[in-house]
């Protein structure tokens, strides 16, 4: 996989949260397109924009762009950085200092804020994807798409399809443009609003190199709603959408400031029963840390799903030469087949032929083991008795 | 307490034996038989109880079916006599014998209890709710994530739909109430909830906590969905730690029996190869003589009545924690909080395998030893508690780190574009083919069966795992190809009768689905 050194370009930031961190999901490469002739219609929430070009101007003025570099592993995910420190608006600061009144500078903490939000880590994982995709899957559907899901508070995931035929439709409209132009995603903050492609409260653009097929973006903004393009961004700066997601919304990585007028619930008696919830609080059962930091925990520990696959953790234990004997006795003999043969005093049973084996785990010590057969009509005996002594030393 | 009970559809009628297929065998004999004879324990000795169980679709299948069942006694019919050879071999050894005879009594039994339920367990789960002491509640169908199914919304509907509709089959009325599969939420699902008829769920604690507007008693007492009236409760973080938790929790006590030292490995493979996979591969066999016993490696022989004395002490100290936190949330809340405590099933007896006995104990105690906390579940609550507060939950899933991020990250992302597509074409069928009858009829009811076995969030997470992993890459595949294959062949009105037949053999999952349920 390329190492993915990303640039950002945030085109339009009022009141804008963190810094968006790139986060490259890793293309197959070589995929083909085959060329389509007829469009079905997806879900209404799965928009495209086919056969007409859109234009769309980047709105506002854009910034300073700012350069992420991340280590690439392989198929899986990458790590990154954590979100930085954000500046907040006065309506929010407002809003939240009446949330935080009669509360604990550490209990705070656990409510939503864009000030302090929980730190979070992103776990490295290890590339199990193979070749597998290519070969045993449909490269494509013969479709123009872009899909969005939300992976958590702050990643969103988007996997995409254009077909051949309409990156030669864009190369003949755009002619000599199209050479130098970028493959971009541009995601859209459309939170609470009727998003219409032009009135995002902010977006910011991604480029990618020409295999991407799928990407993880951190919107370093819980509680919002997103929307994807995936376009072509011009050198003369104009916009073209090829296609459009539907629209998620990320979860709050907190409490949610609102509180309903018929149920005004007290901060100081919410907090307690929100610590009491993640520990922090009287309970007799100190979880100590917060719920994030609960779920931080290894897999297994948490109360995790698909409970036949995650074990009780199992112990690692540290790495050392070892050597395990043990020893097992076999007795073995035969007699007429239809005698009656006892081990010790059990009767055992003998195979067709007559004969027997018995097979013990042998500890160390002495041990006395009488057979006895009995013919059939009782009227003969034989005993013989072996004495074995096992030491270990 | 919740008792999530769920194993993916793993059915090879065309191996002899199949090393996957021992997921479903093991957790009989592990845990749903412990369970049923805790039960039965129970009722017999006049102690009135709750538990909320799911039963999931998959496994109510698998369990109502007579291939596995067959198998099942194949199985364990091995394992009796595995362990009579163990009773032999361990003659010497008394403490060995002892737990040798212990598995051979238990073998006996679980196959005693099998066949006193004419082999089909569902009908054990059903006579205990029928007692009123389980309420058994069901979760979609294929154990499919409804939140990376977002932009495949009859996917979830349909999940839901044949959920329903196998659990009034087999239960004789239809659920109350649900488990939602990885207990994964997203604000708008509970109106497909609605729509089947379902009247509650559960979250875990943070798709409470960060719902909004903020729930004004936290966990402890269930909310209505704003646009559903669906009732959402939330998972009690501490109770659930208490057991589930590797480090501080019960199941990792020295006294319990371990785990990971199996006969299966630790036997003379000449010996133990007629018990293990039919590949020669050593596996589990589930007769295991150690004690956790210390960090190290070493271990000492299993204590049965030390194990259950520390289990006793468990399920008091378990209660104790509930008695004192019930008593400081009444306090603070003014009035009777609920604590939510699910946990997967097959963490009792299978990997906890005092569990089953720690349950028993606990349920007798809270019955006969105290009078501050009482076990319910969701109706009885609601029915006395009916007025809750309404908000919308957070997204959530009890996954790692709570979100969607073990079934969606580099080693199983690229697989939503299947199957999101292959939720569009069944759209796209069922538009086009709103009566079909005949072969097409059953081409467009196997393609929503390959549908729904593809969705498992199994595959999804055993990829994130990485054990069994070629496994889950198989069957994603399969059914995968299975229903491309089926809807190229529907809309060209060429199904091929022999194949179909084949593969309606295979994936045999859900007899009188309707592929109409899709939309």
């Amino acid at each position: 996989m390329a190492k993915a050194v990303k640039k950002i370009k945030k085109v339009s930031s009022p009141g804008k949260a963190g810094t968006p961190i790139l986060h490259p999901a890793p293309a197959s490469s070589g995929s083909r397109l085959s060329v389509g002739k007829k469009v079905k219609s997806l879900s209404n929430k799965v928009r495209k924009v086919l056969s007409k070009v859109v234009f769309n101007r980047p709105q506002g003025h854009a910034l300073a762009s700012h350069s992420q570099s991340h280590k690439p592993e392989g198929g899986g995910l990458a790590s990154h950085s954590q979100s930085q420190k954000k500046p907040i608006t006065k309506a929010k600061t407002a809003r939240l200092a009446v949330v935080r009144k009669a509360i604990t500078a550490q209990e705070a903490k656990y409510f939503t804020h864009p000030e302090n939000r929980i730190t979070k880590t992103v776990q490295a994982v290890e590339p199990v994807r193979a070749d597998f995709e290519k070969k045993e899957f449909p490269q494509g559907y013969d479709k123009d798409l872009i899909v969005l899901q939300v992976r958590d508070p702050w990643w969103l995931h988007t996997y995409w399809e254009v077909r051949e035929g309409t990156w030669g439709k864009l190369k003949n409209e755009l002619a000599k443009l199209f050479e130098t132009a970028k493959k971009v995603l541009r995601v859209y903050d459309v939170s609470c609003i009727n998003f219409n492609g032009s009135n995002a409260h902010r977006s910011f653009d991604i480029e990618m190199h020409q295999n991407a097929k799928s990407w993880y973006i951190d919107t370093a903004g819980p509680g919002r709603s997103w929307c994807v393009d995936v376009g072509l961004k011009l050198s003369d700066g104009r916009f073209i959408t090829i296609a459009r997601s539907n629209i998620v919304t990320t979860p709050l990585d907190g409490p949610s400031w609102v509180t309903d007028e018929e149920w005004m619930v007290p901060d100081e008696l919410f907090s307690r029963l929100y610590t009491s919830s993640v520990g922090l609080g009287g309970s007799p059962v100190k979880l100590k840390q917060p719920w994030l930091e609960l779920q931080k925990r290894a897999q297994g520990s948490g109360g995790v799903s698909s409970g036949f696959f995650s074990p009780v953790k199992k112990e690692k234990y540290k790495r050392e030469f070892w050597l395990v004997v043990n020893t097992e006795l076999i007795v073995y003999g035969a007699t007429e087949p239809d005698a009656k043969v006892t081990v010790s005093g059990k009767e055992i049973a003998l195979r067709p032929d007559g004969t027997f084996s018995l097979r013990f785990s042998l500890p160390d010590g002495k041990q006395i083991i009488p057979v006895k057969a009995v013919s059939a009509d009782s009227l003969d005996e034989r005993v013989i008795t072996p004495v074995v002594a096992k030491e270990t030393r | 307490m919740v008792l999530h009970t769920h194993l993916p559809y793993v059915r090879h009628p065309e191996f002899n034996d199949f090393l996957e297929e021992d997921w479903l065998y093991e957790a009989i004999t592990e845990t749903y038989i412990p369970l049923i004879e805790v039960f039965e324990g129970l009722v017999k000795d006049g102690v009135d109880f709750r538990v909320t169980m799911s039963l999931t679709p998959t496994l109510i299948s698998m369990l109502s079916d007579s291939l596995l069942q067959e198998r099942y006694l194949r199985h364990i019919g091995k394992l009796i006599e595995l362990s009579e050879h163990e009773i032999e071999r361990t003659r010497f050894e008394p403490e060995f014998n002892a737990l040798s005879r212990m598995y051979f009594k238990r073998f006996k039994s679980c196959r005693d209890i099998f066949n006193q339920y004419h082999r089909n367990l569902v009908s054990a789960f059903k006579r205990f709710q029928d007692l009123g002491k389980l309420e058994i509640i069901t979760c979609g169908a294929t154990h499919g994530y409804f939140p990376l199914m977002d932009v495949a919304k009859s996917s979830i509907r349909a999940q839901l739909r044949a959920a329903v509709s196998q659990y009034e089959k087999v239960f004789g009325r239809p659920p109350r109430g649900i488990w939602l599969p990885e207990c994964g939420y997203n604000p708008g699902d509970d109106q497909f909830l609605k729509e089947a008829g379902l009247k509650y769920f559960f979250t875990d604690a943070h798709g409470l906590l960060h719902g909004s507007p903020r729930p004004k008693y936290g966990v402890f007492a269930p909310v209505y969905c704003r646009s559903s009236q669906v009732a959402c409760f939330g998972r009690d973080l501490e109770s659930s730690k208490q057991v589930w938790s590797s480090i501080e929790g019960y199941p990792g006590d020295y006294h319990y029996r371990e785990f990971y030292r199996d006969i299966g490995f630790d036997l003379d493979y000449e010996y133990i190869k007629p018990y293990i996979s039919s590949d020669g591969t050593r596996i589990n066999t589930g007769i295991k003589y150690y004690r956790i016993t210390g960090t190290t490696g070493q271990k000492q022989p299993y204590m049965p009545e030390l194990a259950r004395q520390k289990a006793a002490e468990h399920a008091g100290n378990f209660l104790f924690n509930r008695q004192r936190q019930a008593e400081y949330l009444y306090e603070i809340l003014e009035k009777k909080p609920i604590i939510v405590s699910p946990y997967d099933t097959e963490l009792y007896g299978h990997w906890w395998f005092e569990g089953p006995m720690w349950l028993d104990f606990l349920i007798r105690k809270i019955y006969f030893d105290q009078n501050i906390i009482q076990m319910t579940n969701a109706v009885e609550y609601l029915e006395e508690n009916p007025r809750n507060q309404v908000i919308t939950p957070s997204m959530s899933s009890w996954g790692y780190k709570g979100y969607s991020e073990v079934w969606l990250q580099g080693t199983n992302d690229w697989a939503y574009r299947h199957l999101h597509e292959a939720s569009w074409r069944m759209d796209e069928l069922v538009k086009k083919f709103p009566e079909a009858s005949g072969l097409i009829r059953r081409a467009l009811n196997q393609a929503l069966r390959e549908l729904f076995l593809a969705q498992s969030s199994d595959w999804a997470f055993i990829m994130a795992t990485g054990t069994h992993v070629s496994y889950a890459l198989k069957r994603t595949q399969e059914h995968i190809q299975r229903f491309n294959k089926l809807y190229e062949e529907i809309k060209a009105n060429s199904v091929e009768e022999p194949w179909l037949k084949d593969i309606e053999y295979k994936d045999n999952i859900f007899a009188d689905i309707d592929y109409r349920i899709h939309q």
